[in-house]
């Protein structure tokens, strides 16, 4: 475990202020995309690769001891003698009375995140071992003292200054900040050491159980130099590398180096297996003998994970890192603030899986379930649902702080007694606020919101103006019951007074539950199931009541509350499970239900119009619902608009829940790119589908483009309907 | 020369095999900064590596033999350009570290994604092809399979113990200001010199 007096706040502050990390890091994420996307010019379907990867892998986790016990026979069978590690402890004595036994005094390592997760390095050169890491960045950061920043890019958080300065300080002799210059004296000063070396220690990136060979795919060349050159091989491989058949080993390699640095294939991919010859100098004269090679299996924790339901995912993993690349927090932070090892949405779930729990909470909050990673992610891990899961482990053992546990019990869990604070917030609410406004309202009654002003709460809630705006229909097409949720309920009014205009101007009867109350989402970001599945049951009784052919929401994050997390959280509770489906059925998405609605009344061809209008994607409809297609159909068949397209327009706004409130300083400057964007993009409005990204682009852009409105593509649609 | 296959050419499938897919191997193989150059006979593959030798001011060269290389005459050129060549394991491991160049012969190329697979189970083949500046690989321009995918049923059919390398392009690294430089512990520069004409008993 790291130390326990971190703070977080601080160290995040510090990073952010770390002008070189950040001018890295933007590059870097301003690049990779269109990098990554180079790379997969000449693959056909790439989801279909990826799903390739992804059913290998649950495949081989589903039976790991048994792959696990081929792969030792195999290897053994080719001379190879396999330990398996339980943990850093029993995988250091091994590997130091092999070191002690042998003689060894000499040890080149190329890169391995597994024997940096156990903090090997410290150990035997504690013993009195001389140990270099080979990789130019491995080797940059250990002279430094420092951990890697990123899985793939270890020091990618230094500069050739600083890089120059630690050469300077390792070799003894004033190194210049040239680049190439600095790779050359990196080439001559670590080729003695493979020379010299009496042990080479690599990782893995895939181990092959049908013949127990290893492949390690690396950019320098320095894993074929620490495989081939010392006459003792160590290979330090978790569990989750391995895969059954040498043939599986393609559609890793087809995605691995795509995805982590853009290349087709990275210079060198290695595989070995037995004791391969080598030559060695005795007595003056060159003899053959046969390799060394001790392949150690690290558990660590991965074997528990294995057979844990939601958490075998992990093994999908192949650390290409493209989850940190694309991830909005990582690109900003850099990875140190991870605390231990890993970094980015992976690095936090890993921390918990194979470090402590306790090192994950410190960090639980650093994502904003985005899911811009679960997109391009080779072994589609749900990396924020991971997360989800994690923290609610936590909530379940150690509960939430007694303070904000009781405001969600005696508050949240209440309807009426949250509903009335509401109100009263909107009596006592300060002047809006730009910047302040906060995405998840019952967070601010939680006490999150700290020194943040009150969100700007309606004068008059939705739901007090049902009966003004519902019109009686005779025949009606459809009886559709709208689920407004807390954001249209009680801070965007207008925008639920616009859903009922569209859908009645569709011939359809609207109506209003009154029982309703916040989906719950909020809550299941803490971690708290129980509330929340008090609040889902509220909902489910409401909606069965209101007896509806369709259940609609304007909000993409409630309705995918609703479709997945309803249904999960009654996942051991049959008779409230089934409940939860047959609605989950019913309920539709605003724009997509309204798209659909308008194709079939002729009302989705293209229309022209003047006034530009840039749609921003919301996390949830985009990567959670698959929608994107069809609010853009609606804005194009909107007389009097014309659509333009925003750089990254599917990128998170940055106020994800908690996470805007609790962490402002990194949801800033997610919002400043995601205005300039919207700038750049020429537009006079921006269109959302989302109230939460509405209130979050509101109040960015009253401080930084005042003459840009947001608008919800109901208030679009019904702006074009006559009374 | 132990390998890990005596006849790799056994494993080659019958489709999505061939010269046809050169250019497109020779595209990609480019894009990763590797040099490519494709000879009607073996005789002309001579001219290229004296050429090679003779830019780079080589004094000595490390070479893992092959009847590609034979057909090519490609170690007698080089002496006769005072070259000191070597092709024994023992001097080869003596002299890589020192060698200005290093030759070897690779089993078959990669459309998909410009590598070259090369059966690395012999010490020496392995050495040539890292210590050196320069790398040059012969292969055969009709030995080239579709994609990973197909190289991968190949090496399953062949592999059973012993070492298998994939090179696409020379060594290179982005680890400082993710600013790319080539060259770091292998070899600066990669040279793929691939033969049209079949030789018997070409591509061992």
């Amino acid at each position: 475990m790291e130390k326990n007096n971190r703070n977080i706040k601080n160290e995040i502050a510090e990073k952010l202020g770390d002008e070189v990390l950040r001018g890295s890091l933007g590059r870097f994420a301003e690049a990779y995309p269109a990098a990554r996307a180079k790379a997969y010019e000449n693959v056909a379907d790439v989801d279909a690769l990826r799903e390739q990867v992804r059913q290998m892998k649950i495949a081989t986790v589903a039976q790991i001891e048994k792959v696990a016990d081929k792969f030792e026979a195999e290897a053994k069978k080719r001379g190879a003698q396999v330990f398996r590690a339980k943990d850093g402890d029993a995988l250091k004595k091994y590997l130091l009375d092999l070191c002690q036994e042998k003689g060894v005094k000499r040890i080149v390592k190329s890169k391995s995140m597994a024997s940096e997760e156990i903090l090997l390095n410290h150990t035997l050169e504690d013993a009195g071992l001389h140990v270099k890491e080979t990789d130019l960045g491995e080797w940059i950061i250990s002279i430094a003292g420092h951990k890697p920043s990123h899985m793939v890019m270890p020091a990618i958080h230094l500069n050739r200054d600083q890089v120059a300065g630690y050469f300077s300080k390792e070799l003894k002799q004033e190194i210049s900040n040239d680049i190439p210059m600095m790779v050359q004296i990196a080439r001559q000063n670590l080729r003695k050491e493979f020379l010299l070396a009496d042990m080479g220690i690599s990782g893995a990136n895939f181990g092959i159980a049908e013949n127990g060979a290893i492949g390690l795919v690396t950019n320098e060349g320095n894993a074929r130099l620490v495989t081939t050159l010392p006459p003792i091989h160590v290979v330090i491989i978790g569990y989750e590398k391995l895969i059954p058949t040498i043939k599986d080993a393609a559609p890793i390699l087809r995605t691995l180096p795509r995805n982590a640095t853009g290349q087709l294939m990275t210079s060198y991919m290695t595989m070995t297996t037995g004791q391969t010859p080598l030559m060695v100098k005795q007595d003056g004269k060159w003899v053959e003998q046969a390799k060394e090679l001790h392949i150690i299996l690290l558990d660590n924790g991965r074997l528990q994970a294995a057979h844990d339901d939601k958490f075998k995912e992990i093994y999908q993993c192949v650390r290409c890192a493209s989850c940190l690349n694309v991830c909005p927090i990582y690109t900003l932070v850099g990875g140190h603030v991870y605390g231990h090892i890993y970094a980015g949405g992976i690095g936090a779930i890993l921390t918990a899986l194979l470090n402590s729990q306790e090192d994950f909470d410190k960090i639980n909050e650093l994502c904003i379930g985005c899911r811009k990673c679960v997109e391009i992610c080779p072994g589609k891990i749900n990396i924020p649902g991971l997360i989800d899961e994690l923290r609610s482990k936590t909530v379940k053992e150690k509960g939430l702080p007694f303070g904000v546990k009781a405001v969600l019990d005696n508050v949240l869990a209440n309807r009426k007694v949250f509903h009335n604070l509401l109100r009263l917030a909107s009596i006592g609410q300060k002047p809006f606020t730009t910047g302040n406004v906060i995405r998840h309202l019952p967070l601010f009654l939680a006490g999150m919101a700290k020194d943040r002003s009150l969100p700007a709460i309606a004068d008059v809630p939705l739901r007090d103006r049902i009966a003004k705006i519902t019109k009686q229909m005779v025949k009606p097409k459809k009886r559709i019951a709208f689920f407004a949720g807390c954001n249209t309920d009680f801070v965007f009014p207008e925008t639920g007074e616009a859903v009922y205009k569209v859908l009645q101007n569709l011939k359809m009867e609207v109506v209003f539950p009154e029982d309703q109350s916040c989906c719950g989402k909020p809550l299941l970001g803490m971690g708290d199931r129980d509330i929340a599945k008090k609040i889902a049951k509220r909902n489910i009784i409401a909606f069965e009541e209101a007896n509806a052919d369709i259940i609609l929401s304007s909000c993409p994050t409630c309705t995918e509350t609703w479709h997945e997390t309803y249904v999960d959280l009654f996942a051991e509770d049959a008779e409230w499970k089934a409940r939860a489906e047959k609605l989950a059925h019913k309920f539709r998405e605003f724009t997509s239900f309204v798209a659909e609605e308008y194709a079939k009344a002729g009302r989705l061809s293209p229309a022209a119009g003047n006034t530009k209008v840039t749609y921003h994607d919301s996390c949830h409809a985009k990567r959670g619902l698959g929608i994107y297609k069809e609010p853009r159909a609606l804005l194009n068949a909107t007389p009097g608009y014309q659509l333009v397209e925003m750089k990254d327009c599917d990128k998170c706004c940055g106020m994800a829940g908690a996470f805007g409130i609790k962490y402002t300083e990194i949801s800033m400057p997610i919002l400043k790119q995601k205005i300039t964007n919207i700038k750049n993009s020429g537009a006079e409005i921006v269109a959302v589908g989302c109230p939460a990204c509405m209130m979050q682009l509101q109040g960015g852009l009253d401080k930084q483009a005042p003459n840009i409105t947001v608008k919800h593509i109901a208030q679009l649609l019904a702006d074009k309907i006559k009374d | 020369m132990k390998k890990v296959c005596k006849n790799w050419k056994q494993a080659f499938p019958a489709d999505n095999i061939g010269a046809a897919l050169f250019p497109e191997f020779e595209k990609r193989a480019q894009g990763a900064a590797a040099e490519v150059f494709r000879v009607k006979t073996a005789v002309e593959a001579q001219e290229i590596v004296a050429n090679l030798a003779k830019f780079t001011n080589a004094k000595k060269a490390v070479i893992a033999n092959s009847p590609l290389q034979d057909a090519a005459g490609i170690n007698k050129k080089l002496q006769e350009m005072d070259i000191a060549v070597y092709t024994d394991v023992a001097d080869i491991a003596e002299h890589a570290e020192s060698a200005d160049i290093g030759i070897s012969t690779i089993e078959f190329g990669i459309a998909e994604s410009g590598s070259v697979c090369m059966d690395g189970y012999a010490f020496e083949s392995r050495l040539v092809s890292m210590l050196p500046p320069l790398h040059i690989a012969f292969m055969n321009t009709s030995n080239v399979v579709l994609g990973i995918t197909e190289a991968f049923e190949i090496i399953s059919k062949v592999y059973d113990n012993g070492y298998i390398s994939f090179i696409t392009g020379p060594s290179r690294t982005s680890d400082i200001e993710r600013v790319l430089t080539i060259g770091v512990h292998g070899p600066s520069r990669f040279v793929v010199i691939a033969i049209d004409e079949e030789v018997v008993g070409g591509s061992i």
